[in-house]
């Protein structure tokens, strides 16, 4: 096992750079998602990591051991790739011992190894299949059987889940998940779902246009977010904004949207007449008698919980509630929005206050 | 019923084009295949022997060593174009300035038809005026002369087979390496392979079914080559570069030995058959075939 240090890395193609000196840390062991919105550069700082990229500036090691130069097969790694990369020819038993047959591994060693690996993902049954006679789900954990068996130091991941139906999907969070429990290799994962961050992570890196946004716990992330892209980026629903500014009012501080609806605030660092973004997520607004008068646009009842896109005057909002509700749309209802969970970004650079 | 009418009036065409061209003639070369006729004969009658010209096969030395001879040409030519084919094909994949120029001009003899390589492939063979002889003794000494020397002869319809159908090996497998998916060569390069252990375990299994098409194609060509052989030697010298196909054409023109030829015609499209049907067996239905755990 071993940590992963990526520092000040650059990727260009060509004239065009896509990744802008990035800098990530990640510990032995440490279960780190690399999240951010397609293009984002995440997948290709992954394949860096792997070695199936060059690196244009700066420097990765692995284990401490700077691998700018060393070959994929040379870097003691695994990856799953996102639609499993298997190889058609080969059964499940060849192609999760091919990495050891090509090293030359005894035929006994690589079937105890194979076997041990079917036995962890349930795939025993199957190692005489080929994978066109697989479901996505079964191909999805030969790939990550394929990578238990070489028993690298560091598992990579690349959306390794995007190919798999909602439900499927679930499961293999909680079996990768466990698997990283069991094993305690350290893996790197790239996904663009914030909630397959939110849920595996030990730490996410959050990713855009080729830049880190910010780097942390998921609850970290959730409860603190740099800026308003991080805000948006994690948490679902997503989070709400309201451009404004604050204002003063009876000797405390309020938010005035600039369609000039008045909202509640709490300690925030930021002068009177500053215009800023209001971030408020829909789970920390609540239905209150006493509450701002809301008009319903649409409600979404999921059984467990209601999501209510509202307005409050001209500004959109958008709530999940526990209760369930019996108005129509057009009809109002009175939020409460809880002021120590609102977030204040300022509006020219969007970073918190 | 009525969509079923209707599909089969779609393929009356192609049935009608089928059987005048290809059943019909068939069936009539297996008809005087049992026969003696040779129009310009002392009998020109058209006279039942029933497995007479197959007997006669069997023991006929020419035959046999045309078959030979096709079979040592067929071998050579095919397995050098599928060799060669799949180097440049992996060269036109990769990204090189001039690419499309040298993939567009190594496709032309692809487009010149077969009497014309023979022929041209004569002129430059021919000792004296021919650029090939006359480089072979500026560079080597060598005198090649394709009119007296046996295994110059079958080199030179060999190497001119390679040329000329080498660029169809190159496009049916560049096609096939175009439309790979790029993972599973990563995965290898993650697993520890290197670039021969690629080839052999990812590339090679995964191109199969597109080089055993080829080869299928090549084969079958190959074995019923005339035009350009017969352009370029004329089966000579001796019968060195007389492949079945120049064989079969010298027994029916030139002799009017219908119905012989007409045998030795099925005997090879038989041979073929076989030879088709035990590559598929050696290559593919292998792959099939389960493996006992």
């Amino acid at each position: 096992m071993a940590g992963v240090s990526v520092r000040n890395v650059v990727k260009r193609y060509g004239s065009v750079q896509v990744i802008h000196g990035v800098d990530v840390e990640i510990a032995d062991g440490e279960f780190v998602i690399l999240v951010g919105p397609s293009g984002c550069g995440k997948s290709t700082l992954l394949r860096m990591i792997a070695g199936l990229e060059a690196i244009s500036d700066g420097e990765i090691a692995i284990g401490g051991k700077v691998v700018n130069d060393v070959a994929p097969k040379d870097r003691d790694i695994a990856m799953v790739f996102q639609n499993y990369a298997l190889y058609p020819h080969k059964n499940v038993a060849d192609n999760m011992g091919f990495s050891l047959k090509i090293k030359g591994r005894p035929r006994a060693e690589i079937d105890a190894k194979v076997r041990k690996a079917a036995e962890i993902l349930d795939l025993t049954k199957l190692l005489d299949r080929f994978p066109r006679q697989l479901s996505g789900g079964q191909r999805q954990r030969v790939a990550m059987g394929r990578a238990i068996v070489r028993d690298p130091q560091v598992f990579l991941f690349d959306e390794p889940l995007s190919n798999l139906d909602a439900k499927l999907r679930v499961a293999m969070r909680v079996e990768i998940k466990e698997l990283h429990q069991r094993l305690g290799t350290t893996i790197v994962y790239v996904t663009h779902d914030q909630i397959e961050a939110m849920t595996m992570a030990d730490k996410i890196v959050v990713m855009r246009d080729g830049h880190v946004e910010q780097v942390g716990a998921p609850l970290d992330l959730y409860d603190n977010p740099g800026n308003v892209f991080v805000a948006g980026f994690i948490g679902s629903p997503a989070m709400n904004f309201i451009k404004g500014r604050i204002d003063a009012r009876d000797g405390g501080q309020i938010f005035v949207s600039d369609a000039g609806a008045v909202l509640p605030v709490s300690g925030v660092n930021a002068e009177s007449g500053r215009p800023v973004v209001y971030g408020i997520r829909p789970e920390h607004i609540d239905l209150d008698g006493d509450g701002l008068p809301a008009t319903v646009s649409v409600l979404e009842p999921t059984g467990s919980e209601t999501q209510i896109f509202a307005r409050i005057g001209e500004d959109p909002i958008d709530a999940v509630v526990k209760a369930r509700l019996k108005v129509r749309p057009g009809e109002e209802i009175r939020l409460r929005i809880d002021p120590s969970r609102v977030h204040i970004f300022d509006r020219q650079s969007s970073a918190r206050l | 019923m009525r969509s079923n009418r209707v599909g089969w009036l779609l393929l009356a065409p192609t049935i009608l084009i089928l059987a005048v061209f290809g059943i019909v003639p068939f069936l009539y070369v297996l008809y005087v295949a049992f026969h003696q006729w040779n129009p310009f004969g002392a009998n020109p009658n058209m006279i039942y022997n029933g497995a007479d010209n197959f007997r006669r096969l069997v023991f006929d030395a020419e035959f046999l060593t045309s078959v030979w001879f096709t079979l040592k040409f067929a071998f050579f030519a095919v397995a050098s174009e599928v060799a060669l084919g799949y180097l440049l094909a992996q060269l036109f994949m990769k990204d090189s300035p001039g690419k499309g120029f040298f993939r567009t001009i190594h496709t032309l003899p692809l487009i010149v038809a077969p009497i014309v390589v023979g022929s041209v492939w004569r002129l430059m063979t021919t000792p004296s005026i021919g650029i090939i002889p006359y480089l072979l003794n500026d560079w080597f000494g060598y005198d090649l002369n394709i009119g007296r020397d046996a295994t110059s002869a079958f080199v030179i319809t060999v190497i001119m087979d390679i040329w000329h159908w080498t660029p169809l090996v190159t496009l049916t497998l560049l096609a096939a390496l175009v439309s790979l998916p790029k993972e599973p060569f990563e995965q290898a390069q993650i697993d520890g392979a290197n670039r021969w252990q690629i080839f052999w375990h990812v590339t090679l299994p995964m191109i199969r079914p597109a080089i055993l098409a080829t080869v299928f194609i090549r084969l079958m060509d190959a074995l019923r080559t005339v035009d350009e052989v017969w352009m370029l030697t004329g089966g000579g010298p001796g019968a060195a570069t007389r492949y079945v196909g120049l064989h079969i054409w010298k027994l029916v023109f030139p002799k009017t030995d219908y119905g012989y030829g007409s045998a030795i015609s099925v005997i090879v499209l038989y041979l073929t058959l076989v030879m088709c049907w035990l590559l598929y067996v050696g290559l593919v239905a292998r792959r099939d075939r389960k493996r006992p755990s």
